[in-house]
Parts: structure tokens; sequence; C-alpha cells
């Protein structure tokens, strides 16, 4: 009976609702952790797995030797690889192909490589327009390592002392 | 038999036999580098090191002989710490490249080290660092990374037989090398490339195109000799990679000759042909198959209707498969024209009706081996058929008196016990001469008519001495190679060399040209036997090799030949070609004459692409699959024949694999005699000859071969001189 | 008692000449074993019983050495005498072949005939290239006296006899580089068994001693093994030559009996250098362990006591280094030399010596790391044993023996990154 009362009442004076405005008040005046996204960003670790890059030396010479370890161990068979000697005998790769539609981004190619020259970088707004467009090729992974090279040697460091 | 037990397995191991055999025997797996089963031992890396009981140092297994009771420990504490310290003295001063080694992933160091190397390295001090050798086209050296095992070195002593790798300098400063700079010229090189147990020796063509690890292996079958090696073909997006050695101990062992190893590089030339083509006008147009099949279909209908089926001549690439020739033979012959021939070198047809079903060595490959006394004739084993020249030299090396008579002085990697050089001309009359001896010595009776043909041979202490030791040998044999079958008198020096065999208890054997001579003579693609009768002549026979030149035909197919290589002159050939009606090629290569002389061009896959059979010269046959699939619109051969008999609505072609062509024809031969044994008629001595030398090049044999472009630089392909007598 | 077996001759004029030797007794016994036909048996027994052990190092008794010869097999044997004196302190050889060489061609055709063999080599150190003619000298003589060729003195025995210049490297002074030095090859080790006994130059038999083995022979015949054996201690029979080199007063060849104290030797050598105490004593060549002063004054020169002191007599040649010597610099020397003579075919020594002497190396030069001293024993017990020859434990040998006596001497070098001795 006196349940019945008090629903009754409640249910005039809109308690439920109230109920709920409390925790949007409360919401409303707290500290707010919405990211403005593009204006603001997350903070990242530096061992953020986002877009892929291949580094060069200082004097400008590819890093990458064509042992094909980041091919052999990615675990969705997204890098495929072509190498030949190259003019001064060196191991040279002809093609270093990432398809973004396969990759899992487990950094695992990044791992294996023994010579630091597949990473992978801070980027990860980046979008397709055509069919074909996810496949990474050389030239474009070159030219996004000559772009971040400063933020990618940087990152490398800090990671260094775990590695 | 003696009692051993190896860790804590009873096993009996043979006589003699060393410790690392017995192990292997029976599956037990000690560490080596030095070791390899067909090499001496040398026990220098000392990473078989085992623990023997009542021995206070380790002993080596692949040097320690078993003896009886005998207790071996492999595991023991004191057997791995030998092992794990040799593995850390060999990694201290080896360049960790594995990353660009192409040994990388195949490597025995490196397969080891997980085993037995440490985690990290002890040694801070600088690395031995060595200078590279060019030496040569085929094997590309990284020398610091050399771990001087000497397994090259000791290919190059006991099995290639030349010396050309040796160790300079001591110590540390040991290097493998050629001492005076100079390129490898044996023609089993490419075996140190298997034999080197990490990546100081790599093959050069193959130098970083792909990874062991991304290739798919696949058995085949060597078809650039009569031998038959067996192989693998390592194949990596439908591409062959490389060629590498299946071990078969009846046939190539553990090794293959280069020619096998590295005429893959033709396989992909730029030349080959990759859609059917038709001419017309004079200008080539890549067409369908249907276009092409029905240009050829009406061409050589009309041609038949026109001349008559006797009109058209049929040549075939004595490398061929099996069941191609079978099905082109049937198809010819179903067209009405016995005209077919394999034997493009050929000079002398005469005695072809009483040939043995096949060229055939006379025995098997292993027993040749085994031989005490041979007799080459006409036969540059060496360079033509490397692995059966490494059999013969194993038995030379063994004491076997090896005797040559050849027209060219061939450079050989054996002692000779005997040698005879004679012009071209000379060759009957120093068998003869040999022939003589050895029935003045023997006091046999002579067969009939001989000693009319001997009356005035004259003999020298030379023809003496080789049938002194022909007949003194309890397993003699006598071979006649490539330049004997394309000598002028062929058929007398057959007989002779027949002669002298029989008289001496010898085994007689022919040596013959391409992989599949033996198949074609089984299958029926020669002018005077078809497979229905592998050793009895058709009453009429067609023509051969020879005479479809010499009188020329209106129409020709020509089957994976090239004329200007394969024909014994080349400008007639070509010429009779040209002025032909109606040529149909059937080839993987668009080659310059070729294109002049076709008017249709059918694109067939090479071995590597199709499925098909090889008869050697042993009369094995070794059925193989395709391993890529054909390039583009290339396709097998047999089946382009199968359609082409359809077409022409000949009966008998509804095969759906070549294995029932194959069965087919195994069918038709019923049991094949493996025998050279002939019913005895005397030759006759031809006195005048020419002096033509018909010498093929030993990277020139086939088409494949031809577009080799790393053979096509070594020392035995560009070191050609003209040769005179 | 010194100088009366191998050193025969020293003391007269022209030493090295036929008629010198001759005239001493030279070649009596050749001629009596010539003329007699001596059973072989008889000479091998007798040498038995003088308990003559190879000079060139191991010490294996000479009689059971030439009875392992297969007596009845026919065919080409071979002596060969090994003068390739390589070990760094040793030079006793070079003086027999100089000063005295007629008792070696005697002891060499004795040999030959004990064995069967009717060729001799003799294999000398490439540099030797005095002794080498003085040797070859001597060869003429004996050829043109008639005491070698085809039918010797008509006895119906040939025996001739060759010198062979080497070309300089240490590791031939093994037996079985040395065969492959002599066939014309590569001088490398070979994996034994086969011993050379079966399987020796050119696949043939073989017997190989050292040159003051040979030497000693003939006088063994003549005097008899007893008298021999009684010139030394049991099982150590006879004189030995010593080489004693170092900080002596007067380094020489010492030819005294088997078991003299070391401290009569040492004084026959004039004591160390004036002011100087005795530090250490390497005893028997440089791959032979180091024993320091106080162990060294109270042994005798022979086979057993020294192996029961920790090391070996080896060739005999007694390096003396007094309070001067700076360890870690005489031990980096040995273990260079060991690495520019290892022959480079086996695995640990190839590699092993040159991790060796390049840590010893820095630590002579102040780089040494704290763990290095551990490690290089460790490295060195890694070759020990391992090898295809005997170099591998001459070279790790020294390095142990070094570090187990001096140390605090190598603590020092990393410790401080300079000398204990000249601080």
């Amino acid at each position: 009976m006196k349940t019945g009362l008090n629903h009754y009442l409640k249910t005039f004076i809109l308690w439920e609702l109230l109920i709920g405005l409390k925790l949007t008040g409360r919401y409303f005046f707290a500290k707010k952790i919405t990211v403005q996204y593009p204006e603001e960003k997350t903070p990242q670790s530096y061992r953020f797995r986002g877009l892929h890059a291949l580094r060069r030396y200082d004097n400008g010479e590819e890093r990458c030797i064509a042992c094909k370890l980041c091919e052999a161990v990615c675990p969705a068979l997204a890098i495929t690889i072509e190498s030949e000697v190259h003019d001064d005998g060196s191991r040279r790769t002809t093609r270093y192909d990432i398809d973004l539609f396969k990759c899992i981004f487990c950094g695992f190619c990044e791992e294996a490589c023994p010579v630091d020259s597949i990473v992978e970088t801070r980027i990860f707004d980046y979008h397709f327009e055509k069919r074909g467009e996810q496949i990474m090729t050389k030239e474009k992974l070159l030219a996004i390592g000559d772009q971040h090279e400063a933020q990618i040697a940087a990152d490398r460091e800090l990671d260094a002392p775990y590695r | 038999m003696i009692n051993i037990e190896i860790d804590g397995l009873k096993i009996e191991a043979q006589d003699g036999a060393m410790l690392i055999e017995a192990a292997d025997e029976v599956g037990i797996s000690i560490p080596r580098f030095c070791y390899h089963k067909k090499l001496s031992v040398a026990a220098n890396c000392r990473m078989c090191l085992v623990d023997v009981e009542k021995a206070a140092k380790p002993l080596p297994a692949c040097a320690t002989p078993v003896t009886e009771g005998m207790k071996v420990f492999t595991q023991s504490q004191k057997a791995i710490s030998a092992q794990k310290g040799v593995m850390e003295f060999l990694l201290i001063n080896h360049p960790l490249d594995c990353p660009i080694c192409d040994q990388g992933g195949e490597c025995d160091l490196q397969d080891l080290a997980v085993g037995y190397g440490g985690g990290e390295t002890r040694y801070s001090e600088n690395k031995r660092v060595v200078k590279n050798k060019n030496i040569g086209s085929l094997i590309a050296t990284d020398m610091t990374r050399c771990i001087h095992c000497t397994r090259c070195v000791r290919f190059g002593e006991e099995i290639a037989g030349v010396r050309e790798l040796g160790a300079i300098g001591r110590g540390e400063h040991m290097e493998i090398g050629t001492y005076v700079a100079s390129t490898i010229s044996s023609e089993l090189s490419g075996n140190m490339i298997d034999l080197c147990p990490v990546g100081a020796l790599t093959s050069k063509p193959f130098r970083y195109s792909a990874r062991n690890w991304e290739m798919q292996r696949h058995p085949s079958i060597a078809g650039h000799d009569c031998v038959g090696s067996n192989i693998d073909l390592d194949v990596r997006d439908n591409n062959i990679m490389r060629v590498v050695p299946r071990e078969n101990e009846e046939i190539n062992e553990t090794w293959i000759s280069d020619r096998d190893r590295f005429s893959y590089e033709g396989l992909n030339s730029k030349d080959r042909l990759t859609a059917p083509m038709i001419k017309q006008s004079g200008e080539w147009q890549r067409v369908s198959w249907d276009t092409a099949l029905a240009f050829a279909l009406n061409g050589v209908k009309e041609l038949v209707g026109r001349h008559g089926a006797e009109h058209l001549g049929t040549l075939v690439s004595p490398s061929a498969t099996l069941e191609e020739m079978y099905l082109l033979q049937k198809l010819v012959r179903g067209l009405g024209s016995s005209n077919i021939d394999h034997r493009v070198r050929q000079l002398d047809f005469s005695d072809q009706n009483r040939a043995p079903a096949f060229p055939y060595l006379g025995q098997s490959i292993e027993s040749l081996g085994q031989s005490d006394a041979v007799l080459l004739v006409g036969a540059n084993i060496t360079k033509d058929q490397p692995i059966l020249g490494h059999r013969v030299r194993q038995a030379a090396l063994f004491g076997a008196k090896v005797m040559c008579v050849n027209s060219v002085d061939y450079k050989v990697n054996m002692p000779l016990a005997e040698k005879l050089i004679t012009d071209v001309a000379g060759m009957e009359a120093a068998l003869a001469g040999i022939l003589k001896a050895l029935l003045n010595m023997n006091k046999i009776a002579a067969p009939s008519g001989i000693d009319q043909l001997l009356h005035s041979v004259s003999i020298s202490a030379t023809h003496e001495k080789m049938a002194a030791n022909l007949s003194k040998a309890s397993h003699g044999s006598v071979l006649l190679g490539l330049s004997a079958a394309s000598h002028p008198a062929y058929s007398t020096l057959y007989a002779l060399a027949e002669c002298i065999a029989e008289l001496s208890g010898a085994k007689l054997g022919s040596l013959s040209l391409g992989a599949n001579s033996a198949g074609a003579w089984l299958s029926g693609a020669v002018p005077h036997r078809t497979a229905d009768s592998a050793s009895s002549n058709q009453t009429s026979a067609g023509l051969n090799a020879i005479q479809m030149f010499t009188a020329p035909r209106k129409g020709y197919f020509l089957f994976g030949i090239e004329p200007e290589f394969d024909s014994v002159d080349p400008v007639v050939t070509t010429q009779s070609l040209k002025d032909a009606e109606f040529v149909v090629a059937f080839s993987s290569y668009a080659s310059t004459v070729l294109s002049d002389v076709a008017n249709v061009f059918l694109p067939i896959s090479p071995y590597t692409e199709t499925s098909g059979t090889f008869v050697n010269v042993e009369g094995r046959w070794q059925s193989f699959k395709g391993v890529v699939s054909p390039q583009e619109d290339t396709r097998p051969a047999w089946k382009i024949l199968r359609v082409l008999g359809n077409l022409f609505e000949l009966k008998g072609f509804d095969y759906m694999s070549s294995i029932e062509v194959r069965d087919e024809l195994k069918k038709c031969l019923g049991d094949i005699k493996l025998s050279n044994k002939r019913a005895w008629l005397c030759p006759e001595l031809s006195g005048n000859i020419s002096e033509q030398i018909v010498e093929i090049p030993i990277y020139g044999a086939d088409a494949i071969t031809r577009r080799a472009v790393s053979l096509s630089i070594t020392p035995d392909a560009t070191g050609h001189t003209i040769v005179m007598n | 008692m010194a100088n009366e077996i191998c050193f025969r001759t020293l003391n007269h004029k022209e030493p090295w000449a036929l008629s010198t030797y001759q005239s001493l007794g030279g070649y009596e016994q050749w001629k009596r074993i010539l003329k007699k036909k001596t059973p072989p048996q008889e000479i091998i027994n007798e040498l038995k019983e003088s308990a003559l052990r190879g000079r060139g190092g191991a010490g294996f008794p000479t009689g059971l050495k030439w009875s392992f010869m297969p007596r009845n097999v026919e065919g080409q044997k071979y002596i060969v005498c090994n003068s390739d004196e390589g070990e760094p302190g040793t030079f006793k050889d070079r003086d027999i072949l100089r000063y005295n060489p007629h008792a070696l061609i005697e002891g060499m055709a004795i040999a030959g005939y004990t064995i069967g063999a009717n060729v001799g080599y003799n294999y000398i150190r490439g540099e030797f290239r005095e002794p080498y003619t003085r040797f070859e000298n001597a060869l003429k003589e004996a050829r043109a006296a008639g005491l070698l060729g085809k039918n010797i003195l008509g006895s119906g025995v040939d025996f001739e006899l060759h010198s062979q210049l080497g070309a300089g490297a240490y590791i031939c002074g093994e037996e079985t580089a040395l065969l492959e030095s002599l066939e014309g090859k590569k001088g490398q080790p070979r994996f034994k068994p086969p011993f050379p006994a079966s399987y020796g130059l050119y696949g043939k038999p073989t017997t190989i001693n050292n040159t003051e083995t040979l030497a000693s022979v003939p006088m063994i015949l003549e005097k008899g093994g007893k008298w021999f054996h009684e010139l030394g201690k049991p099982n150590n029979g006879g004189t030995k030559l010593f080489s004693v080199s170092g900080h002596v007063q007067k380094p020489g060849n010492y030819e005294v009996g088997m078991g003299t104290p070391f401290s009569e030797l040492l004084k026959l050598a004039g004591g160390v250098r004036e002011g100087r105490r005795l530090k250490a004593v390497i005893p028997g060549g440089s791959s032979t362990p180091i024993l320091p002063a106080d162990v060294m004054m109270d042994v005798t020169m022979d086979y057993d006591a020294l192996s029961k002191a920790g090391s070996m007599l080896g060739a005999g040649s007694v390096i003396v280094m007094d309070d001067s010597t700076c360890m870690v610099k005489a031990l980096a020397r040995i273990a260079h030399f060991y690495f520019e003579e290892s022959c480079g075919q086996c695995t640990p020594c190839r590699e092993g010596t040159g991790w060796l002497s390049r840590v010893i190396h820095r630590i002579e030069h102040g780089e040494g790391k704290s763990t290095d001293l551990d490690m290089l024993v460790d490295v060195s017990k890694r070759i020990e044993g391992r090898t295809i020859c005997a170099l591998g434990d001459a070279a790790a040998m020294p390095v142990v023996s070094f570090i187990k006596h001096f140390r605090d001497e190598f603590q020092y070098h990393i410790d401080h990154k300079r000398c204990m001795v000249s601080a």
C-alpha cells in the first residue's frame, strides 16, 4: 500500500527524471574528456603502430637490404618483396609492397627488421579513394620515411633501452 | 658387422665404417661441417666431436672407425661442451650478415648455431675480413663467410678432377682461392654451391633473387643430356628460381652438371614464344590457338593434297619428351609420312636397320663406374655427359685403365692409360688396329670377313696396349660418344667397336644426343621403325634427317628444332626450309632463322611446364610433372598434338593425360630387351672420308641451354678454338 | 760426463769432418752391422735396454717405435729425421748438424737398416742454411767413403740419404705435417690414426725420429744399452742436450745426463744474470707449461720428474726468466707465435690462437677486462685436446700455466693498466 502511494507521488513530481538529470548535471560540471579531433589529438606512445615507412641512412642510402624477414614473419601475408643485385653489388629490393587491407598492424615486421628499415609511424589518419591505393609501394613508404624521419628516429631512441 | 652402442642404442655397423656413418644410418644426428659422404674425410671442422668411452679426449665421429663394443655418447656433457666450444670458435670470425646472405635459411652454420651457439659473444676483438674472389659467372663468393671446411677444395680434387680451389696461407690468414686469379672451369662446379655449408660460395645467377623459404621444391628430371639426372626445381611465383640435385645413388649420386643446374636461365629468355603466331604475307601475327591450329591444318592438308604425304618431312629434337615424340610420329604416320627423324647430328645411317632398340649404355650407370678398363671412342665424355664422365673418372681413380680414340684431343679430368688422337679419317684405322692387336694377342677365331678387312691394317704399340688392357679387364666398357655418332663412317666405327667389345669381353655402349634419344628410338621417331615394333624395321623406311634435305620436301614439321644449330649442314637445311611451301614450327623460342622459315608457330612448353617422360641411356623411364604453369599462351606439346590429331580426324587421339600416352606406348613396346647384341655383319672400311668434324658445343646442345646467359660466358662456352688435325 | 754422446767430436779440430768422426770410432757400428748382418731385433733390444726416449718432445721410447714398423711387409719403407727444429728456445739439433753431422748419418743408416728402409730423408728447418750445407757436405763425404749408396762396402745393403730444406713453417716440425711437406704438399698435419708406421711418406710405412735421438744411436750400440741407460735415470736413459737460454750468464747447449738437477744445469750455464733472482723457467720449450722458481729449483731434468712437477721435458729447451721479466709480455709473445704458426686446418686452433693472442695483447697494453682471465683459461680449455695435432695444446698450455702461476701479475695489468714488474 505504502509503496504504491510512494510510486504515485514520484510519478507526479517526475522523480526519475530528476535522478537522471542528476547524472547529467554531474557530467555537465565534470572535467571534459572528449577530444576535439582534429583540432585536438590524444597523446601517442612512441611505440604507436600506425602507417608504415621505409627509412634511409643519413647519406640517403636505403636501409632495406631485402632480407625478406618481414615478409616471412608477416602473419597477414601483407608484404611482397622482390630483390636483385644492385649496381654496386649490394642486395636491394626492386619491389616492396604492403597491402594495408591485409595488414593487421601487429608490428612484427618492425621487430624482425635487422636494420630498422621498415617501421610503423605515428600516422593513423589516412584514407584511400581508389582501389589499389591501399598498396603502399616502396616509393610511397620511402616518402613517408623521409618526411617523418625526425620523429621516427626520436621514437627509436626512446625505445632503444628496451630492445 | 660390428656391434656398437650410440647413446644407449645398440646398433650394427659396417666393418670399417666411420662413427658418423653408423650414426647417420640409424638417424642419430651428429653436427658436422667438413664431413660429406661423397668426399674424403678431413676431420678439420671438429664439430662432430663425440664422447667415446675409454677415450680421454672427445673424438671426431667422421674420422673414428667403429670398433667392436664401442660405446659412444653424442649428448654427454663432454660431447656437447666440445661441440659448443667449436661452434663458438667458428662464430667468432663469421660475419653476422645472415640477412643479406643467400644461404640464410638453408645454412648449416645457421641451423647448428641455433643448437650449439651461445646467446651472446665473448669475442670483442676485430673480426677477420677476406677479399672476395671472382671465380666466374656461375659462383658468387663471399669469402669472409668461409669456415675453411675445405669441402670445395676436396670436391675439386676428388670429384671434378681439376684442382682449381685451394687453401692459401696459414692459420687465421688461410684463404680459399684460386692462387692465380682465374675462373672455375669444371663442368661440375655448381656442386660446390651445394657443398659449401655456409654462404661463402653461392649461385651467381640466383644471387639475391629469392629466399629458400619462399620457394616450393618439385622433383623433375634434367633434360639436357642422356643421363637423366634427378633434379629438384625450386619455384616461386610460377617461376623456376633455381635447380638443385635430387639424390639418386643409381644415376647422379648427389651431383648434377652445370648445364643441368644453370640452364634454367634460358626458360625466361626474351625470345621465348608465348603465343601462337601465323605468317601472312611475310608478317607475323599473334593469333588465337583456334586460328593457328586451323591455319596449320589447312596448310598441311593443302600440301598433302597437292604433293602427297611423302612430301612431308618431320624433325624432332632429341630432347623432346617420350609422349611428344610418340604423338608426333603417330600424327605424321597417320598422315601417311614416315619421314621423321631425331638424329639431327648424324651423317651415316647405313646400318640403321640393324641397330638395337635404342642407343644403350650396355650396362647401368652405376656399373659403368665399376669398370676396370674403359675405351672411349669419339667421346668427350667429361663435357658432354659430365655425370658419366664422373663415373668413368671414379673408375680411373680406382685403377681402371681409361683409354680414348678421338679425332680431337679433348681435355679430360682423369688419368688416361692410353690416348690415340687421329684425324677423322683415321678413326676407322685406329679401331681396326686395336681389333687386329686383339686378334693377334688372343689367337681367337676372327668373325667372318674380318681377316680380309684387317689385312692391310698396321698395328702400333698403342693399339697393342689398348687391346691388352681391354682383354685383361674383367669389366671392360667400350663407349661410343657423340662425335663417333656424328662420324661419316659411324656404322663402321660401331661395328669395329662392337667387335672389339665382343672379343675382349667388354660391354659395348653408346652415348646419345639430347635427353631422350633412347625415347626417340623407342617411340618411333625414326624413319624406319614404329613404336609397335621397336626393334623390327618397317618395310619401306622414310627419309632420315639428312635425306629430308638433300631431297628437299615441300613441307616440314619442326619440333623443338633450331635449324641453324640442330643440323649437320645448317646452310642446306635452312635453304630447304626456306624453299618449302609450308613449315609448321613447334617451338618454345622464336629465333630469327626459325621466324624466317616457318609459316606457323605453335608455342610448346619446355620440360619444366609439361608432364612427360625421358628415357635415359641405361633405358630407365623417368616421368615427371610440369612444375610451373605454361607461360602465357604456350601449351604442353602433347596436348597440341592430341588436338591436331583430332583436327586431322585421325584415330586414337583421345588421350586425357600424358600418362595415358606413355602407358599406350609401353603396352605397344611390351618387354624391351636391354641389349646391344645384334647379328654379326662384317663392316667395310670406307677409306675416303671428308674431314668434317661435327662438334657440339657443350652449352649449345639444346634450345634452352643456348639461352642460358651465365653458361654462355663460362670458359667452356667461350674458350672455343678451331680444331685442326 | 758432459758432451760425450751427440757432441762427442766437439772439442776436436773440425768436429764435423769425416776424419774426425772416424778417428773417434765413428761408423764402426755401421760397418759392424753391415759385416755381421746383425738381426734388427738385436738392435731394437739394445735400444729398449738403453731406455732412449724420443728427444723431439713427446718422449716416446725409440726402441718401441722402431718395433712398430711392419716387419714382414714387402715394399718401400722410409726413415725420416725431423731436423725441423722450430720450437722457440730449442737449438740443439742445429748444433748436431753443425758439429757432428756424421753421428746423425750413421744413426739414420742404422735406423734404416733396422726398420728395413733403404731411403732416408732428413728434413731440415728452412732457416738452417749453414747446418744444411754442413750436412750436405757430410753426406758427400759419406757417399765418397762408400758408407752410403748401393751395396755399401760390398754388404749387399743399400741405403740412400737425402736432406731437404723446409720452407719455414713451425707446423712442419709435427711429424705428419713434415711428411706432407716432404711430399711437396702444404704442411698440414694428418689425422691420426693411421700412424706413419703404417701410412707415412707417400703412403708407405715410415719411422720419424728426432735428430738427437738418431744421433745417439751409434754410441748406444758402441757402448751398450746398459751403459747409456746408466748415464741417466731408470726409464729416462742416457744424456740429453739441454738448450739453455734466457737470463743466464752462459746460454748454450749442455749435454748432461738425464735426471741432472736443474740447479746444477743452471750452474753450468753460469747462473742467472748478476744481481737478479730466478723468477720462472719454461723447462721444455715454449709450448710446455711454465714453472715458478721455487718448484724448478727442486726438480731434476728428466721426463718423469718434470711431468710430476706439472710441466714437460719437451725438447729440453730451458728458458730461464729472472725477476725483470714481465710475465704478461712473455705470454703475449708466446701466444703471438702460436697464432702466427697455426696451420689453419682445424677450427679450435685456427680461431682460438688468434683469440688468445689478441686478448693477451690487449691485457698487456692496459685494455684488459676483469672477465678476461677466466675467459682465457676457458678458451684454452676449449682448444686443448680438440685439435688434429698437438699445436692446439701447445698454444693452450702456456696460457693456462702462466695464468695459474702468475695470476696476480695479469690482474695487476688489468687493474692498473701497467706492468707490475717495471712499477
